[in-house]
C-alpha cells in the first residue's frame, strides 16, 4: 500500500501536504464542518456525557471478558448457519477471503466501507489473485479509481476537488460529466448499481458484533453497507477482535454517541443489523455467511500500554480537532489509520518501530482526548510510546542526546542556572524585533517555518530574589 | 490458521497478565425483557401522539416526507399521489397480509405496475423474477416495525413477504404505519430488541433489521451533501390514522 510512501521521511511527507494548497483548503474545511456538526449535535444532548462514560465502561468490561464474549458471538453466528473464521494475523484473514473466491469462483466483490480490510490490503490481495474488488462507498471507490488511499476514516477522499472527481467517473463513464456532486453522485449510482447486482461476493466490516445474538453491525449513510449484505451470494465480515459487545441494550448506547460524534447526526442514515445468511422464509440475503475474527496484533495490547486503544470506535472525531492532521490530512501519515489514534493503531498493528517519528506528530494538546465518544486517553499513550521508544533506543540518538541533556540540565538547579546564563549570551546573533529567528544547526529546522521566544533578559528566580 | 482454542487461550493468557484494571460494567439488561417490552408497549398506548409529534419533526429534519391516511383504504391514492409527482410506472411492495393492505386494485387501474412479495422463496426462478422487479420499480412501499420517534428513524425487519430490497433499490421508499409502532428513545429500541431475540426463530423470519434515518446521504465529494447514492432519494411515511 502505502509502503512507497513510506521510503519517503515523515518530514518530507508532512512537507508535501503543507505545500499543497488545495489539500490545505480542503482540510480546514471538512475538519472545521465535522467539528462544528459534532459541536451542534452534543449541544442539544444533555445525556451525552453520561453516555460517553458508559460507552467506555461497556468497551472496558467487554476487553476484560474479550475471551467469553468471542465465544458466546462465534457460536451465536454458527448457530445462525454462518462460518466463523479466526485469523491470527492480517495475512491469515486474506488468505481465508481468497481461499473462499477460489473455492467458490468468485469473480468479483463489492465492498462496503472498512477500515479491517484496509489495514491488511485486501484490494490488492483480491487483484492479484484475478477477482475484482469494487470499493461501493463514493469516496473510497474514487479513490479506487485513482489509485489513492484514504486520508480521513470516514470521509476517505476529502483530498480530491469535484474536477478530478469528474475525471474520473467520466472516464468510466464514457463521456464527459459536469464537475457538480449531484451529477457525479447519480452516475457512480448507475455505475455500482450494476457491480451490486453481478458480484458474487459482499465483503464488509463491522462497526459493532453483539455476542448474544451473534448480530454483526454496519452503519453507513449512502446505502452501500446494505447492498453489499442483501444482493450478492456470499457475505464475508471481516472485524478486528475488540468490536464485539455483549448485548443489543449496549448497541444501543454506542448508537447513540457513533453518529453524533462522526458527522454530527443523531443516527447515521442506515444502521443495519445481519444475524448470519438468509432465513428459509426471506428472498434475498446470502446463502452463505462468513464472520472472519481478527486479532493482527491487538491481542498482544490487552495486558499492553496501548490497551486503550482497543475502545476506538473508528469515529474519526479526534482526527478533525488534531492541530496536526488539520495541517497534513491523512496520507502523510503513511499508513492505513492516520491522525492521533492512528498513531496507536499503527504501533498497535505494525510495532513501534513503525512509529518512531510519527509518535511525535502530536502536540500533546489533549483535544483528541476531550471529543472522543469513549475518552481514549490518546496524549498519555503517545507520552508512554514516546518514553519507549527512547528506552529501546529506537529513536533517534540525536533526539535521545537532546532529551538526555535536558533531563540533566532540569534536575540540576545550577546546571539550570548555568543553562539560561548561557542562552542570553548565545542566543544575541539571533535575535529578530523580540524573537529568535534564524538559529544554525540542527534548530534550523524548527525556526525554518516558526519563531521562539528568547531566553528573559532577567529570570523569574532573579526577579523573585529582588522582590524578597 | 490457529484453532478456536488456540486463539481464545492466547486471549486468555494476555488478559491474565493484566493488573490495576478499573472496575467497569456493561449496560444493565432487562431480567424480563418481554414483560420489559409489555410495559413500553403499554407507556406507547398513552403517549403516542406526542411521540408521532416529535417524530413528525425528527422525519422532517432527515428529509423525510410525513402524509396521514384516515384508514387504510386510504393508503394506495396516497401513494397514488407520490407516484404522480415523480412520474412513476411501476410499484414493489411487500406481500400486502404482512403490509396489512392491497395496493395492486388501485393502483394498477390508474395503469401502474404493481410487483409484490409473495412468491415462494424456494422458488429460484421467481426469487430472481422479484428481485428484477424490485430493481425496476421507482417506488417501493413497505411497513414499519418500530418508528423511533427521537431520530426520525423506520425500523424494518426482513423476513417472509418483507424483502430487504423493497426499502433499498427504488429511488423512493414509502413506510406504512399506525400508532402502535411508535416508540420515543433508543433506550426502549433497546428493550425492544432484547425482547425480538429472547426467541428470534418465533419472532423474525428474516436475518435482517434496518433502522433508516432519511434518505441515502453523502457527503464524500467536496462536503456537499447529495441524496441518493445506492439507497433512495425520497423517503415517505404514511401513518394511519385509524388502523
Amino acid at each position: 500500500m502505502s509502503e512507497g510512501l513510506l521510503n519517503v521521511p515523515f518530514s518530507e511527507r508532512a512537507g508535501a501536504a503543507l505545500g499543497d494548497r488545495f489539500l490545505q483548503e480542503a482540510l480546514t474545511i471538512a475538519t472545521t464542518k465535522f467539528i462544528d456538526l459534532r459541536k451542534d449535535s452534543f449541544a442539544g444532548f444533555p445525556e451525552g456525557d453520561a453516555l460517553r462514560d458508559q460507552a467506555r465502561s461497556i468497551k472496558e468490561a467487554t476487553l476484560q471478558k474479550l475471551d467469553v464474549y468471542l465465544g458466546q458471538l462465534a457460536d451465536n453466528v454458527e448457530r445462525l448457519g454462518g462460518r466463523v473464521h479466526w485469523a491470527t494475523t492480517g495475512e491469515e484473514a486474506r488468505e481465508t477471503i481468497l481461499q473462499l473466491c477460489r473455492d467458490r469462483g468468485v469473480r468479483m466483490a463489492v465492498k462496503s466501507k472498512s477500515m479491517a480490510t484496509e489495514e491488511i490490503e485486501l484490494n490488492e490481495a483480491l487483484e492479484k489473485a484475478g477477482v475484482t474488488p469494487v470499493e461501493t462507498d463514493l469516496g473510497e471507490y474514487i479513490i479506487q479509481l485513482a489509485h489513492e488511499k484514504p486520508s480521513h476514516i470516514i470521509a476517505p477522499a476529502i483530498h480530491k476537488t469535484k474536477g478530478q472527481v469528474a475525471d474520473l467517473i467520466s472516464e468510466v463513464a464514457g463521456r464527459r460529466l459536469a464537475a457538480d456532486p449531484e451529477v457525479l453522485t447519480a452516475a457512480a449510482r448507475v455505475q455500482l448499481r450494476e457491480k451490486f447486482l453481478q458480484a458474487e461476493m459482499g465483503i464488509t466490516g463491522a462497526n459493532f458484533a453483539v455476542a448474544e445474538t451473534g448480530t454483526v453491525v454496519l452503519v453507513t449513510n449512502e446505502g452501500n453497507g446494505r447492498m453489499v449484505t442483501s444482493l450478492p451470494r456470499i457475505h464475508v465480515a471481516v472485524m478486528g477482535i475488540e468490536k464485539v459487545i455483549p448485548s443489543m441494550t449496549d448497541l444501543v448506547v454506542f448508537l447513540a454517541i457513533l453518529a453524533r460524534s462522526a458527522t454530527g447526526q443523531k443516527l447515521s442514515s442506515y444502521t443495519t443489523l445481519v444475524r448470519g445468511p438468509r432465513q428459509p422464509g426471506e428472498l434475498e440475503g446470502p446463502e452463505e455467511f462468513h464472520l472472519i475474527l481478527m486479532d493482527n496484533g491487538r491481542s498482544r495490547q490487552i495486558a499492553g500500554t496501548l490497551r486503550e486503544a482497543l475502545y476506538c470506535l473508528r469515529c474519526g472525531a479526534c482526527l478533525n480537532v488534531c492541530p496536526v492532521y488539520r495541517q497534513i490530512g491523512g496520507h502523510a501519515y503513511g499508513h492505513t489509520y492516520p491522525g492521533p489514534i492512528g498513531i496507536l493503531l499503527t504501533a498497535m498493528l505494525r510495532g513501534d518501530e513503525s512509529v518512531k517519528e510519527l509518535a511525535h506528530a502530536s502536540s500533546l494538546c489533549g483535544a483528541c482526548k476531550d471529543v472522543c465518544p469513549v475518552r481514549i486517553d490518546i496524549p498519555r499513550m503517545l507520552i508512554e510510546l514516546r518514553e519507549r521508544l527512547d528506552r529501546q533506543k529506537i529513536a533517534p540518538w540525536a533526539e535521545r542526546f537532546a532529551f538526555g541533556t535536558l533531563r540533566r540540565v532540569l534536575l540540576s538547579p545550577a546546571a539550570f542556572r548555568l543553562s539560561s546564563a548561557l542562552g542570553r549570551v548565545l542566543q544575541r546573533p539571533f535575535l529578530n524585533n523580540g524573537r529568535l529567528t534564524g538559529l544554525p544547526l540542527v534548530l534550523s529546522r524548527w525556526t525554518r517555518t516558526r519563531d521562539l521566544p528568547p531566553v528573559a533578559s532577567r529570570t523569574f528566580r532573579e526577579r523573585w530574589k529582588d522582590l524578597q | 490458521m490457529a484453532t478456536r482454542a488456540e486463539f481464545l487461550e492466547r486471549i486468555r493468557r494476555e488478559a491474565r497478565r493484566t493488573d490495576g484494571l478499573f472496575t467497569a460494567a456493561t449496560a444493565t439488561r432487562p431480567a424480563r425483557p418481554e414483560e420489559a417490552a409489555e410495559a413500553v408497549r403499554r407507556q406507547m398506548a398513552e403517549r403516542w401522539p406526542e411521540a408521532l409529534d416529535l417524530f413528525r419533526r425528527e422525519f422532517d429534519r432527515v428529509g423525510g416526507v410525513f402524509h396521514r391516511a384516515a384508514d387504510p383504504a386510504e393508503v394506495p391514492s396516497v401513494v397514488l399521489e407520490i407516484a404522480r409527482e415523480e412520474g412513476a410506472t411501476a410499484v414493489v411492495a411487500w406481500d400486502p397480509p404482512v403490509l396489512g393492505l392491497d395496493l395492486r386494485p388501485r393502483l394498477v387501474a390508474e395503469g401502474l405496475a404493481v410487483a409484490v412479495a409473495a412468491s415462494d422463496p424456494a422458488d429460484e426462478t421467481a426469487r430472481r423474477r422479484h428481485r428484477e422487479e424490485s430493481a425496476r420499480a421507482q417506488i417501493g412501499v413497505t411497513g414499519a416495525d418500530l418508528v423511533l420517534a427521537e431520530t426520525g428513524t423506520l425500523i424494518l425487519l426482513s423476513g417472509r413477504g418483507r424483502p430487504r430490497s423493497t426499502s433499498l433499490l427504488p429511488d423512493t421508499h414509502v413506510a406504512v404505519f399506525d400508532r402502535s409502532r411508535l416508540v420515543e428513545s433508543l433506550a426502549q429500541v433497546g428493550i425492544l430488541l432484547e425482547a425480538l431475540h429472547v426467541d428470534p426463530a418465533r419472532s423474525m423470519s428474516g436475518a435482517m433489521i434496518n433502522f433508516i434515518t432519511g434518505p441515502s446521504r453523502t457527503a464524500d465529494i467536496e462536503l456537499t451533501l447529495t441524496r441518493g447514492v445506492h439507497g433512495p432519494k425520497h423517503v415517505h411515511a404514511i401513518f394511519v390514522a385509524a388502523p
